[in-house]
C-alpha cells in the first residue's frame, strides 16, 4: 500500500499541471505502480512518458493557445524531476519508518528532493524564461502543491532533527553516529548471541547470562549517548536539542530491553542509612527550637507612656463595650 | 504555641487595664510619682530592678504576677508600636528660605521636570541590570550545585551510598544559605525577608531605619542569590521590588552617604517628598523587572503606596517599569546569545499559554471560584502558621547567631525533605528531549527520570514553569499531593528568616501543584478531557498567592502580563477576589501582619470605623513642648537632647517674654533643622556682629539630608548657651492645625491625604493645646473585640 500511495502524488501533481481531473492518468498511475519498485533510473523517461499522455488527453487546442497554456517543456522537466523524487523520499521515508531509520537510510534522496526543487527556485532570478517557470509552479495558484510537498519534507527532517546526526554537508552520516551505530548493532548482536544460548539451556525467563556478558557493551553505548548529547547541547544552548530520531530510537529501544525487558540495572539501595540520616537532620530543628525556647532569653520591650489627656476615657471603653 | 497565644491575649487585657488608670497627662514623658496607678510604689520606683533576669525569665510568675502587678516590660506582641519609628516629612516647609530660592532662581525650575525623566530613566536601567545580575548569577551557581549533586547522586546510586548524597546536598545548601544569612544578620538585618513590607511602610510615609542603603541593596543582593542557590524554598522577586527601590533611592539623590560620595547632581531632590516619589518609581521597576510586567508595577506601587499620586508621577513611575523590562530584556538577550530579542521578559517567565489549547470555557468559572477559596482557606492557614513562628522569632530567636543557626538549618532540611521525597517516589517519566533540566535517574529504569525530582530538584521559578506547561501526564497525582505538602510546610517555615527571600514564587509554586493536581483530578473524576491541567496550575497558583498575600489588582495585571495572556485576566481575576474575602475573614495579609509584628506605625486607607466619637483632645499628645520664636540657644539644645522625649516637631509661638501661659501658634519648626542651625550656630547675637559670613540657604539643609547628625555631636560653648536664636525665616509658617473638635477620621483624612508628620491641636485663641503624630493615629485599631488601643514601646 505505501508505495502505491506514495505514486498516487505524481498523479496529483499530473492533474493539477494539466487542468484536468484526476481520473484520466489513474490507470498510468496503477501501471507505474505495478512496476513501481524499479531503479531510480528507469522511472524518469516513464513519468515524462506520463506527462506527455496527459497533454494528449487534455487539450484539444492546438497551436498558439496551447502553448499559452501549457509548461514549458523545461519546466515540465523539472516539475517531474521533484516528482519523481519526491516519490523516491516519500516510499523510503515511510518504509523506514519503525524501527526508525529515516536519517540513515533517507538522506540522499532528500538531498535529491532538494536539489530538484532548487533547480525550480533558483532559477526565480536569473533568465526571464526559467523564472517564468518558477513562477508558474511555484506561486500561481492557491495550493502551490510543490510548496506544500517541499514544506512537508522539510519539517519532518527538521522534526526528526536528521541534521544532527549528518556530516555538516549531508554527505554521510557523521562519525560519531556511525561509532553509535555500530555500538548499537554489536550490542543487539551480544543480546542475540546470547539469547540464544540462553534459549537452549533454561526456558524460563532469567537474564542474568545477558546482563552479564553484555553489561560492557551497554555501558559503552550508553557513554556513547551521553557525550553526543553533551556536544550537542553545547552547540545550541538555548535551543531544545535532540540528537536525531535514528539515534534516540535506536538508543530507547536498547534501553528498554536491558531495563525492562532483561531487568538488568537493579541499582542498590540503602534505605536504611538515607532514613537514619534524614532523621537526624529533621530532629536537628525540634533540638534548637526547644532549646532557644528554654535557653534564650526573652525579649522584652519597654513600655512608653504616651502623653495624653485622660480626662474622658470613658468615652473609648464604652466603645470597646459596644463591640 | 499554646503558651504564646496566651501571652498575647495576657498583654492585651493588661494595656487596657493600664490605659484605664493612667489619667494625668506626663510632663516631658517623665513619670511623675503622684500618678494614681495600680502599681504598687515599690514596683513602680524600682523600675529598673525588673530588668533583672531572675524575674522575668521566669515566664509562669510573670503570668501570675500579671494582674496585680503591671510592669514596664512586656513580651513581644503585635499590639505595640515601635519607637524607633519615625515618619517622612512629606509635607513642604514653605519657609522664607524657600520661598528666596524660588525666587531666584526660577528658571532652574523648568529643567526640574527634565531632570526627574533622566532619573526615572536610569532607575529603571540600573533596576534592570541588578535583576539580570541577580538572574545570571542564580542561575550559573544553582547550575553547578545541581550539577555537582546530581553527579554524585548518579555516582552513588550504583554504588548504594546515597545517604553521603543526601548529607552532601544538605552541607551544600546549609554552608550556601549561612553566607547568605550571616551577612543579613550581622551587617544588616533590614535586609532580611522580600523587603516588600519595608517598601509599603515607607511608601505609607514611615521612615524605616536603614531601609534605603546602599548597603542594604548590596547585602539584599547578594543576599538572595545566596538563598535561592542554598536551595531554601523562596523566590527571588519579591527582594527585586526592595532593590528598585533602593536603586531609586540612590539615584535620586545623586549621592551616596554610605560610599561618602557626592556627585553634586540632582541636590534639588534631596528631601523626603521627591525620594518617596522616586521610591515609587524604584519599586514599580523592581516588579517590572521581576515578572516583566511594567503596569503591574505601576499598578503595585499604586495599591501599595500611592497615597499620593497624579498623572504626571503615573507617567513617570511607567517609564521606568518600561525602561527596567526593557534593559532586563536587551541584557538576558545578549546573555543567551540571541542580542536585540527583547521578547524573554522578566525574571520569571510563566512562559506563553497557548490561547487555543488552554482556552475556557463558561462551566469551568464556579470550578474556578471553588479554586479560590481553596486558595483563599489555605493561604490564611500559611499566615497563621507563619504568624506563630514569627512571633516565636522575635521573642526568642532574636541574636544573630541563632538567626544564622536557624537558616542554616532550614537549609539542611530543606535537602533533606527533598531528598527524601525523591527517595521514594515511584514515578518515573521517559526523558523526552532536554525538556528536564537536571534529570534524576535514581531508580526509575534507564531513559527514564523521577518525575518528583523536577519539582525538587530544580530551582523554584523553573519548577513553577514546568508545573504549568509540561503535557498532563507528567505528573503522578501521589507526587504533586505529596509535594504540596512538604513544599506548603517549608515555605511557611522558610519565610522571615533572616534570609533576604521572597514569598511570591513558592506560593505560585504550592499553588501550582495543587491547582494541578485539582485539574488532573478533575479530569478523572468527571472525564472532562478540557481540563488541561497547566490551565489549573495556574489558577492554583494565582489563587494562593492571592490567599498569602491579598494583593489584588496588581496581582491580576501581573499574572496576566507574566502568562502574556490578556484573556485569563477575568478568571484571575475571578479566583484573586475570592481568594481575598475567604483569606480576609480569617486572617490578614501576610505584608500586613509582618508590619504589625514589627510594630510599624502603618496608617491604612481610612480610619477605624467606629472612631467618630474620639475626638483630636483625646488623641493628641499633651503638653506640647513649644518653642518662642526667639529661643535661647540653651533651651533647644537642652529640649534636642533630652533623650526621654525624642521630639520632631515643635510648635513656634510667639515670644513674648516672661510669659507664662502658652501663646498663639506662628509657625512649625523640626529637629532636623534645629540642628542645620545650631551647627551654623545662626545666632542673633553672631548676625548682629556680623560674625556669619553668609546666609544660610536652603541648600546648607539639603546637604545634610537625610542624615543629619546627632544633637550630642554638636558642640555648644558655654557663652553660646546665652545666645539667642530666631527661628522666624526657617520656620513653616502656616503648619495645618485642628480644633480640638475634631473626630479621629477627620485628622486620620488630613493625614493621609497630606503625608503631614504633625498636626497641631489648636485651642479658639489659636493657642497650641496638643500635637498629633502618626503614632498617636496609628495606635487605633479595629480589633476583633471592636476598636482597640495599641501601646508604644522601646524596641
Amino acid at each position: 500500500m505505501g508505495p502505491a500511495a506514495a505514486l498516487l502524488l505524481p498523479g496529483v501533481l499530473l492533474g493539477l499541471c494539466s487542468g484536468d481531473s484526476l481520473f484520466p492518468s489513474r490507470p498510468f498511475v496503477l501501471q507505474s505502480g505495478q512496476g513501481g519498485r524499479g531503479l531510480g533510473g528507469w522511472r524518469l523517461p516513464l513519468s515524462l512518458e506520463l506527462l506527455g499522455e496527459a497533454e494528449d488527453l487534455s487539450l484539444l487546442a492546438s497551436g498558439p493557445l496551447r502553448d499559452l497554456l501549457e509548461l514549458e517543456p523545461e519546466c515540465r522537466e523539472l516539475l517531474a524531476a521533484f516528482a519523481d523524487s519526491s516519490v523516491e523520499l516519500t516510499g523510503c521515508l515511510v518504509r523506514s519508518a519503525r524501527p526508525v531509520r529515516l536519517c540513515q537510510n533517507c538522506f540522499r534522496q532528500f538531498r535529491e528532493m532538494n536539489e530538484k526543487l532548487e533547480n525550480i527556485t533558483k532559477a526565480v532570478g536569473n533568465t526571464s524564461e526559467s523564472s517564468k517557470c518558477a513562477k508558474s509552479l511555484l506561486m500561481s495558484d492557491r495550493l502551490q502543491i510543490v510548496v506544500i510537498l517541499s514544506k512537508f519534507f522539510n519539517d519532518t527532517w527538521e522534526k526528526a532533527n536528521c541534521a544532527n546526526c549528518l556530516k555538516n554537508n549531508s554527505e554521510g552520516l557523521s562519525n560519531s553516529t556511525v561509532m553509535f551505530l555500530a555500538k548499537f548493532n554489536a550490542s543487539l548482536t551480544c543480546f542475540e548471541h546470547n539469547l540464544k544460548e540462553h534459549e537452549d539451556s533454561i526456558l524460563v525467563s532469567n537474564y542474568t547470562q545477558v546482563c552479564k556478558n553484555c553489561s560492557e557493551i551497554y555501558r559503552s553505548l550508553s557513554d556513547t549517548y551521553k557525550k553526543m548529547q553533551e556536544s550537542g547541547q553545547k552547540h545550541d544552548a538555548e535551543e531544545q536539542s535532540h540528537l536525531c530520531i535514528d539515534v534516540e530510537d535506536a538508543m530507547n529501544i536498547t534501553r528498554r530491553l536491558w531495563s525492562r525487558t532483561f531487568n538488568c540495572s537493579v541499582p542498590c539501595s540503602d534505605t536504611v542509612s538515607v532514613v537514619a540520616v534524614s532523621s537526624f537532620i529533621l530532629f536537628l530543628p525540634i533540638i534548637f527550637y526547644l532549646s532557644s525556647f528554654l535557653h534564650s532569653k526573652q525579649k522584652k520591650r519597654i513600655l512608653i507612656l504616651p502623653k495624653r489627656i485622660r480626662s474622658t476615657t470613658s468615652l473609648v471603653n464604652i466603645q470597646e463595650k459596644c463591640h | 504555641m499554646a503558651n504564646v497565644a496566651t501571652k498575647v491575649s495576657w498583654s492585651g487585657r493588661e494595656r487596657e487595664v493600664e490605659g484605664q488608670g493612667e489619667t494625668t497627662p506626663l510632663l516631658n514623658g517623665t513619670a511623675s510619682p503622684s500618678k494614681p496607678r495600680q502599681l504598687t510604689p515599690s514596683s513602680s520606683s524600682t523600675r529598673l530592678g525588673h530588668l533583672s533576669d531572675v524575674y522575668l525569665d521566669e515566664d509562669s510568675e510573670l503570668e501570675l504576677d500579671a494582674p496585680c502587678s503591671l510592669p514596664h516590660e512586656i513580651p513581644h506582641n503585635e499590639k505595640l508600636l515601635s519607637l524607633k519609628y519615625e515618619s517622612l516629612d512629606y509635607d513642604n516647609c514653605e519657609n522664607q528660605l524657600f520661598l528666596e530660592e524660588e525666587r531666584r532662581n526660577h528658571t532652574a525650575f523648568r529643567t526640574v521636570e527634565i531632570r526627574r525623566w533622566v532619573i526615572c530613566a536610569l532607575i529603571g536601567i540600573f533596576t534592570g541590570l541588578v535583576a539580570c545580575f541577580i538572574d545570571i548569577l542564580v542561575e550559573c551557581l544553582a547550575g553547578l550545585k545541581y550539577k555537582v549533586v546530581k553527579g554524585n547522586i548518579d555516582r552513588l546510586t550504583e554504588k548504594g551510598s546515597l545517604s553521603f548524597a543526601l548529607l552532601l546536598w544538605a552541607a551544600l545548601n546549609a554552608g550556601v544559605v549561612m553566607v547568605g544569612s550571616l551577612i543579613v544578620a550581622f551587617i544588616e538585618p533590614v535586609a532580611a525577608g522580600s523587603g516588600i513590607p519595608q517598601i509599603k511602610c515607607y511608601l505609607n510615609g514611615v521612615k524605616v531605619p536603614h531601609v534605603v542603603r546602599l548597603k542594604t541593596l548590596v547585602i539584599k543582593v547578594c543576599g538572595v542569590i545566596l538563598s535561592v542557590v542554598g536551595g531554601l524554598a523562596v523566590g527571588k522577586e519579591g527582594p527585586m521590588i526592595h532593590s528598585g527601590a533602593v536603586i531609586a533611592a540612590g539615584i535620586s539623590q545623586g549621592r551616596s552617604t554610605s560610599l561618602k560620595r557626592d556627585f553634586k547632581i540632582f541636590e534639588y531632590f534631596r528631601r523626603d517628598t521627591e525620594k518617596r516619589d522616586f521610591v515609587s518609581a524604584g519599586a514599580a521597576a523592581g516588579v517590572s523587572a521581576a515578572f516583566g510586567a511594567p503596569v503591574g508595577g505601576v499598578l503595585f506601587s499604586l495599591e501599595e503606596g500611592a497615597s499620593f499620586w497624579n498623572q504626571f508621577l503615573t507617567w513617570r513611575i511607567f517609564f521606568a517599569s518600561m525602561i527596567s523590562t526593557f534593559t532586563l530584556n536587551s541584557i538576558l538577550s545578549i546573555y543567551h546569545g540571541n542580542p536585540w530579542d527583547l521578547s524573554s521578559p522578566g525574571l520569571i517567565n510563566f512562559g506563553r499559554f497557548d490561547s487555543e489549547k488552554m482556552g475556557y470555557t463558561i462551566q469551568e468559572i464556579p470550578i474556578f471560584i471553588l479554586m479560590g477559596v481553596v486558595g483563599g482557606i489555605l493561604g490564611a492557614v500559611f499566615n497563621a502558621l507563619n504568624y506563630w513562628l514569627t512571633m516565636f522569632r522575635i521573642r526568642y530567636i532574636h541574636r544573630p547567631c541563632l538567626q544564622v543557626l536557624e537558616a542554616m538549618l532550614v537549609g539542611a532540611v530543606t535537602a533533606a525533605v527533598g531528598f527524601v521525597m525523591i527517595y521514594s517516589s515511584q514515578d518515573c517519566q521517559p526523558l523526552q528531549g532536554n525538556r528536564v533540566t537536571y534529570p534524576l535517574q535514581l531508580f526509575c529504569a534507564d531513559g527514564e527520570y523521577n518525575s518528583m525530582a523536577t519539582a525538587f530538584f530544580n530551582t523554584p521559578e523553573k519548577s513553577v514553569v514546568s508545573l504549568f506547561h509540561d503535557p498532563p501526564g507528567t505528573y503522578n497525582p501521589m507526587t504533586l499531593g505529596m509535594f504540596t505538602l512538604a513544599y506548603f510546610f517549608l515555605a511557611c517555615w522558610t519565610y522571615g528568616l533572616t534570609v533576604s527571600a521572597g514569598v511570591f514564587i513558592p506560593s505560585l509554586l504550592i499553588g501550582a501543584a495543587w491547582g494541578r493536581l485539582f485539574g488532573i483530578s478533575l479530569s478523572y473524576t468527571s472525564g472532562w478531557i478540557w481540563a488541561d491541567p497547566g490551565k489549573y496550575a495556574l489558577m492554583g497558583a494565582a489563587a494562593q498567592l492571592g490567599g498569602i498575600v491579598r494583593m489584588t489588582l496588581s496581582l491580576t495585571v501581573i499574572m496576566m502580563e507574566a502568562t502574556g495572556n490578556v484573556t485569563y485576566g477575568f478568571p484571575i481575576m475571578l479566583v484573586l477576589m475570592t481568594a481575598k474575602i475567604v483569606g480576609d475573614y480569617f486572617v490578614e495579609g501576610l505584608y500586613d501582619m509582618h508590619i504589625q509584628l514589627q510594630s510599624v506605625p502603618f496608617l491604612h486607607w481610612e480610619a477605624p470605623v467606629t472612631s467618630h466619637s474620639l475626638t483630636a483632645r483625646e488623641v493628641m499628645s499633651t503638653p506640647v513642648t513649644c518653642l518662642r520664636r526667639v529661643e535661647k540657644v540653651g533651651t533647644i539644645v537642652d529640649i534636642l537632647s533630652d533623650t526621654s522625649s525624642n521630639h520632631n516637631g515643635f510648635p513656634v509661638v510667639e515670644s513674648v517674654p516672661d510669659a507664662k501661659q502658652t501663646l498663639g501658634l506662628r509657625g512649625l519648626i523640626l529637629r532636623s533643622q534645629l540642628i542645620v542651625l545650631l551647627k551654623h550656630k545662626v545666632f542673633v547675637e553672631r548676625t548682629s556682629l556680623s560674625l556669619v559670613h553668609r546666609r544660610l540657604k536652603l541648600k546648607d539643609f539639603r546637604d545634610a539630608y537625610p542624615r543629619f547628625p546627632p544633637i550630642q555631636s554638636i558642640h555648644v560653648s558655654q557663652d553660646e548657651r546665652e545666645c539667642m536664636m530666631d527661628l522666624t525665616e526657617f520656620m513653616n509658617p502656616s503648619p495645618y492645625t485642628v480644633p480640638q473638635e475634631a473626630s479621629l477620621p477627620r485628622v486620620f483624612k488630613l493625614f493621609r491625604a497630606l503625608g503631614l508628620r504633625h498636626l497641631v491641636v489648636v485651642d479658639n485663641q489659636n493657642q497650641v493645646v496638643g500635637l498629633v503624630t502618626r503614632k498617636d493615629l496609628a495606635r487605633y485599631r479595629m480589633g476583633k473585640e471592636g476598636l482597640e488601643e495599641l501601646s508604644l514601646a522601646q524596641t
